[in-house]
């Protein structure tokens, strides 16, 4: 696992696959954006474990983004789908815990098309703008 | 294996009120396997009460710490020391665990975080069903190795009832006729016949409608 960070008010922290998209979109992004991202390459996104997305929250994260691959291009065969599972199953546990689900996020990504990738990156940072820090306090 | 699965958060919360230190305890057999009371799952419920409690301005410091099995002395003296320097165990292992975990620490107050749900097996990755009630006087020879005192809902020893219909139980259409099981694998078996023996009304003595049990191996107590 690999992490790029920049810092500023609101932080988002994206779990990535390592063959969902390369370094040059997290370049794109922290050389056009001023906020606060973290990266967090994975050799394969069904890594994402549930105590790692909630960590992220405890670590001071507004919000979580899990980026994968398309399930029918995943290199090991079912690791978007339990990537998807696991992130299903956080967001009800957020939910329990009164922390709005909307905070997390999964999409499939494909390689072949960066700007795609991109734009869902900077929908994820508005989204969680508009939702707010997560304490207020 | 024992199954369980966790307490919803919103009571572990309720329990675990009264108690400024926490030491998560997990169980790394049954309810390890049953994705409830493992090292994972320990991590997992330690995050959320953190964050739970920040979003309501509380603290509360939490350890965590998963032993080989809470049901065995040996094992749980290696959280002795844990334990020890916590106000309170929120115990993620089966009722036997948390009830041994009481035993050997009787001033610590020892929480339940998960449910004990039955004697059962994983059927596939994340499916697990109930095979087994412990009645103490087991008849799987007789029955090809399928229990109908766990399968069937009503507990038939003689055969099927009239209302199973393609394999199905009539009680709920989503679990399998035992005595269905039963018959098509005594078939397989070529023992089809065990079906002539009667079997007679279970004597229940030996289950938990006797009252608590207790087994006692003399070879081993020194």
């Amino acid at each position: 696992m690999s992490t790029t960070e920049i810092s500023s008010e609101i932080k988002l922290t994206i779990y990535h696959c390592n063959n969902a998209f390369g370094n040059d979109i997290t370049h794109n992004i922290i050389d056009k954006e001023k906020i606060n991202l973290k990266f967090i390459n994975m050799a394969c996104s069904s890594m994402v474990k549930d105590v790692f997305i909630l960590r992220a929250f405890e670590s001071g994260s507004d919000g979580v983004l899990v980026l994968v691959c398309r399930e029918e291009g995943c290199r090991y065969v079912e690791g978007s789908k339990r990537a998807k599972k696991r992130v299903e199953r956080v967001k009800k546990l957020l939910d329990e815990i009164k922390i709005d689900p909307k905070r997390l996020s999964f999409f499939n990504v494909s390689p072949d098309n960066k700007d795609a990738t991109l734009k869902i990156i900077k929908e994820a940072v508005i989204n969680i703008k508009n939702i707010g820090p997560l304490y207020s306090f | 294996m024992i199954v369980g699965e966790q307490k919803p958060i919103t009571e572990i919360i309720e329990i675990i009120a009264p108690y400024k230190q926490l030491l998560i305890l997990g169980c790394g057999t049954c309810v390890k396997t049953c994705f409830a009371g493992g090292e994972d799952e320990v991590a997992t419920l330690a995050s959320m009460i953190r964050l739970a409690f920040k979003k309501d301005s509380k603290e509360i410091k939490i350890a965590e710490q998963t032993v080989e099995r809470q049901c065995e002395n040996e094992f749980i003296q290696e959280a002795a020391q844990n334990i020890a320097k916590n106000d309170a165990i929120l115990s993620l292992a089966c009722g036997a665990g948390v009830q041994a975990i009481a035993k050997r620490f009787p001033k610590v107050p020892v929480l339940p975080g998960i449910n004990t749900t039955f004697i059962g097996i994983q059927e596939q990755h994340g499916i697990f069903t109930e095979e087994c009630q412990g009645c103490g006087n087991c008849g799987l020879a007789t029955f090809g190795a399928i229990c109908p005192i766990t399968r069937c809902s009503k507990k038939l020893l003689n055969g099927p009832c009239g209302g199973s219909q393609n394999g199905k139980c009539e009680v709920n259409a989503n679990i399998e006729c035992a005595w269905q099981l039963i018959i098509d694998r005594l078939t397989q078996l070529g023992q089809l016949s065990n079906l002539r023996t009667y079997i007679p009304p279970k004597n229940w003595r030996t289950s938990i409608s006797g009252g608590p049990r207790k087994l006692i191996r003399e070879d081993h107590i020194i």
